[in-house]
């Protein structure tokens, strides 16, 4: 605690706070430009100069900590002088084009040159001839850019693409891409958000709609297992074009939180329906007469409530292979932790200083988790451990240690990874017995990883205080799940770490807490919802009957935050919903939101009306997001079992990865996100698999057949190809382990 | 301390300063009623009409107009159907797309799509206003920072639903005409004064 004062009156700084946070928190007003909550200060605007007592000329707020006693003065006739200087140099040759700007109306550079009235132009410089670039999905306009660096700082910091730069030229300066004539990022987007004025815009918003006459839609994203908090900004379009409402673009709370490209550019996966009572009953015989209901984990707790409801209504079983394996690698985790979820959140992350990631291409898988990540590593100096069979370049400026361990390895490698981290941890005797027994020497010589590494691990996050160990959904349907799982529990119920079970779709953690599932023995007549089936229903895909996409639909799903998080409709939609469906057979509720307070007490929801649920972040970042799920106490009586044979996968193994921004059928509906379809490998896999680039392929799965194009990735290492999972049918393969073994074959050479 | 204001004693009836119209009494018998009506009717004025009518109809001068073939001149402020104006040296759209006027529209009949040109310019590629919503209140032309939508003079605008629509095309000054000279500015609200030019303040170029 600092004691200091600011204007006279006495203001309490905590430890670690510059005056600017300080001032802001007691309500003092300092104007910034370039100030970014979530990033180290830019200090480029120069706008929230203070006076103090100590100092003979100005410093910069936004950077300086206070000490005990100063006196600071943020207004004087001094100040006002000096930052009206600076508005007045922004505003210099800056095009009068606010008439046509995006970004008019919700302009820093318009609020603050109105707020220091800078009425006319007092300065001149020659101005420069600069064209409007596009990057793709970001379009830069360098003569609206006014060098506050806020893009780089985000770029760098909390993305970590480190993607663009700054080019140093005196009053030709501008952002450039680095290291690259093209701009070569994984498009988050966030470089626009962040922008105070219209100099970088998502080239397809550009000069479609003005700020104002966008409605926002504060929801949650549907894409991932992080939850993330947007907005979606929805408009009518012309009377030509049929006067409907429509999603013009997605925005977000960037001073508090992170999107990535899924989320910021793919919104335009809701489709309309009808309500077409012929078919309505053709989907209520179905489900009286089949047996069960398969379904994705792309719905809302409500809808799974309504299902699980159904369930024990009709004596229908519940079909969903991804909660399930998630159901049962918890349950094993619980019956060592005593918790029925698990500790660490993406806050935990961002603050960690030693993080150990297994078994998962978190890049891809969840974003969010690789920013907060980046943050990390960033910010506090953390360490990374990334341990997977297969390299990651999104991380190579994050990772410190890389550890390579063989496919279908992992329960030998967590084995010995909870031997190493539990080396001085007060655990049973038995337990202690258990890793003495361990079989190192068998162990490290199937999973490929030395003890070297392990001592490495040992030693790296030795000095850690915050340590978080991310668990990829790689273990959730691995064949050992249930012992990984128990390890994983003694790692974080034994250390100071807090684990992340990382979930693969968006509400696969709110359908395991709320469903009792059945196994899937694909036998009888089953319904699908946005899943495969007899009878058809559901948003992807070509259905039978039409249901609403996430975002026509209100309700709530669980992030990974164990966070009950709310989100609503952006596009009304005009057919049925589920909710509509159970009513016909027997359930009464007005609204599909009315189970939302009936979610179960004992998984740990709490009875809060959907009406009762904020949706917002505070001033100073306080997350006013639905309510914390309650962890609730389990018994702990499971036993930690004896490590099976580690199994081998040779031959031509290929790794159920979706490319960035892409992540389920909705995704892959979406105009701006790219598409790629391709097996991407290595030189290596394409010797071992004799295909070249470009090659049209047919790869044979133990389940099913599929064709596609190979191209020869240079980024990638080693003998395992990838493969994307969110164009198949329904948009998801989270159903079985996701490395496999397959048979690839040239179209046109089997015969 | 509590001021309390002191008002003007408002109540007018004391000052009597009303009184009461000296009416005649209603006839009530059959006999008075027909002696008012002849009264009122027959009068000589009566004359002074007919012989205008009959003077002028002698004349063969008929100041009549013979609408719809023939029509009055309207005032050039006059806020009919909305014309969307051209810039008269490169014939481009002055509409910027901008969105005020579908902004400031009280009765919300405006609607306009926009997109990126291919020289990356904001290009208005809808714009309609729906006739049977618009009160021809103004507010578009005066909001407008280009002097791009403005009121024309064509105020015939029946029809036979109750929404009708102009749209771009019929607004836009079409080139031939432009080319020809025959765009008319707009003297109403929203455009600029005369003399204007000599309050504009010229950026500095000292370099």
């Amino acid at each position: 605690m600092i004691n200091f004062t600011i204007n006279g009156q006495p203001v309490i700084a905590n430890k670690g706070e510059t005056i600017l946070q300080a001032a802001r928190k007691a309500g003092f007003y300092i104007p910034t430009m370039c100030y970014l909550e979530k990033t180290t200060p830019c200090a480029s605007c120069r706008l929230c100069v203070v006076e103090t007592d100590k100092t003979d000329g100005l410093i910069l707020s936004c950077q300086t900590p206070p000490t005990e006693g100063l006196a600071v003065t943020i207004d004087s006739d001094r100040l006002r002088t000096e930052r009206t200087n600076i508005m007045r140099l922004y505003d210099v040759n800056h095009p009068l084009e606010c008439g046509v700007c995006d970004k008019s109306g919700a302009c820093d550079l318009q609020n603050k040159t109105l707020e220091f009235g800078v009425s006319a132009q007092h300065f001149s410089a020659k101005d420069q001839h600069r064209t409007i670039e596009n990057w793709g999905l970001i379009n830069y306009d360098p003569s609206l850019c006014i060098l506050c660096e806020k893009c780089v700082h985000v770029c760098n910091e909390i993305i970590g693409d480190d993607a663009i730069e700054l080019q140093f030229g005196g009053y030709k300066s501008s952002v450039i891409p680095k290291n690259s004539e093209k701009l070569d990022c994984t498009f988050c987007g966030e470089c626009i958000a962040v922008c105070p004025v219209g100099a970088l815009i998502s080239s397809d918003f550009k000069y479609s709609a003005n700020a104002w006459e966008l409605s926002q839609i504060p929801a949650t994203c549907a894409h991932c297992s992080a939850g993330c908090s947007l907005m979606y900004e929805v408009r009518h379009t012309s009377n030509s074009l049929g006067a409907q409402p429509k999603i013009y673009r997605v925005t977000n709370d960037f001073e508090h939180n992170t999107l990535c490209g899924a989320g910021r550019f793919g919104f335009d996966f809701d489709e309309q329906g009808e309500k077409n009572e012929l078919e309505f009953e053709n989907a209520l015989n179905a489900l009286k007469n089949s047996s069960a209901i398969r379904f994705s984990s792309l719905i809302t707790n409500e809808e799974a409530m309504i299902l699980q409801s159904l369930k024990e209504k009709l004596g229908i079983k519940l079909y969903n292979e991804e909660a399930r394996a998630y159901q049962r690698f918890m349950s094993a985790y619980s019956s060592i932790s005593g918790k029925s979820g698990f500790g660490g959140t993406l806050d935990a992350i961002k603050q960690s200083d030693g993080i150990i990631v297994f078994g998962g291409r978190i890049t891809t898988d969840n974003p969010v988790v690789r920013y907060s990540m980046t943050t990390a590593a960033r910010h506090n100096g953390a360490k990374v451990v990334y341990m997977h069979p297969l390299e990651d370049e999104l991380l190579q400026n994050v990772v410190t240690q890389f550890v390579k361990y063989e496919v279908g390895t992992e329960e030998g490698v967590i084995a010995m990874l909870a031997k190493t981290l539990l080396a001085n941890a007060d655990i049973s005797d038995e337990m202690q017995e258990y890793f003495k027994e361990l079989d190192e020497g068998y162990l490290c010589a199937e999973s490929n990883v030395g003890d070297e590494e392990y001592a490495r691990i040992a030693k790296s996050l030795g000095r850690a205080k915050r340590k978080t160990l991310i668990i990829g959904s790689d273990v959730l349907n691995h064949k050992r799940a249930s012992n990984i799982a128990r390890l994983c529990a003694m790692i974080e119920t034994y250390t100071d770490f807090s684990i992340v079970v990382v979930a693969p779709s968006v509400n696969t953690i709110g359908v395991s807490l709320l469903c009792d599932l059945d196994s899937d023995m694909n036998s009888g007549s089953v319904v699908g919802y946005n899943a495969s089936g007899d009878y058809l229903m559901g948003s992807v895909g070509d259905v039978n009957l039409r249901l609403p996409s996430i975002n026509a639909q209100e309700g709530t799903f669980v992030s990974i935050n164990y966070q009950v998080l709310p989100t609503n409709v952006a596009i009304a939609f005009n057919g049925y919903v589920l909710n509509d469906i159970a009513n016909a057979l027997g359930l009464e509720a007005k609204n599909t939101i009315d189970y939302t307070s009936k979610l179960p007490l004992n998984q740990g929801f709490s009875a809060k009306a959907f009406d009762d649920l904020g949706n917002f972040y505070g001033s100073f970042g306080e997350d006013n997001r639905g309510y914390i799920l309650e962890n609730v106490d389990v018994e702990a009586n499971g036993v930690v079992e004896e490590i099976e044979d580690l199994p081998e996968f040779n031959g031509t193994v290929v790794y159920h990865c979706n490319p960035v921004n892409q992540f389920n059928a909705y995704t892959a509906r979406c105009k701006q996100l790219e598409k790629d379809t391709t097996l991407r490998g290595s030189a290596q896999f394409a010797a071992a698999a004799k295909i070249n680039d470009g090659d049209k392929i047919r790869i044979e799965f133990a389940s099913e057949m599929q064709e596609r194009t190979f191209v020869l990735d240079s980024v990638l290492k080693g003998t395992i190809a990838l493969v994307p999972a969110y164009d198949v049918a329904f948009g998801a393969m989270n159903d079985k382990y996701r490395f496999e073994k397959v048979k690839i074959m040239r179209m046109g050479s089997e015969s | 301390m509590h001021h309390e204001e002191t008002f003007t004693d408002r109540n007018v009836s004391e000052q009597s300063a009303y009184f009461y119209v000296d009416i005649e009494a209603y006839p009530t018998t059959g006999w008075d009623k027909f002696k008012q009506v002849v009264s009122r009717a027959v009068k000589g004025e009566l004359f002074v009409g007919l012989w205008v009518v009959m003077r002028e109809m002698i004349k063969f001068d008929i100041h009549t107009v013979q609408y719809p073939k023939e029509k009055l001149p309207i005032g050039p402020r006059y806020r009919a159907v909305h014309k969307l104006l051209r810039l008269w040296e490169s014939g481009y759209e002055r509409c910027i797309g901008c969105g005020l006027c579908e902004k400031i529209c009280i009765s919300d009949c405006i609607r306009m799509d926009t997109r990126i040109d291919e020289n990356s310019r904001k290009e208005v590629t809808e714009y309609s206003i729906n006739l049977g919503r618009c009160i021809f209140c103004g507010y578009c032309a005066e909001v407008c920072p280009e002097l791009a939508i403005v009121h024309g003079g064509r105020y015939e605008n029946a029809s036979e639903q109750r929404a009708h629509f102009v749209i771009k095309d019929d607004m836009l000054t079409p080139l031939d005409l432009l080319k020809a000279g025959e765009q008319n500015e707009y003297p109403g609200f929203g455009a600029i004064i005369p003399g204007s030019d000599a309050s504009v303040k010229k950026t500095p170029l000292a370099y």
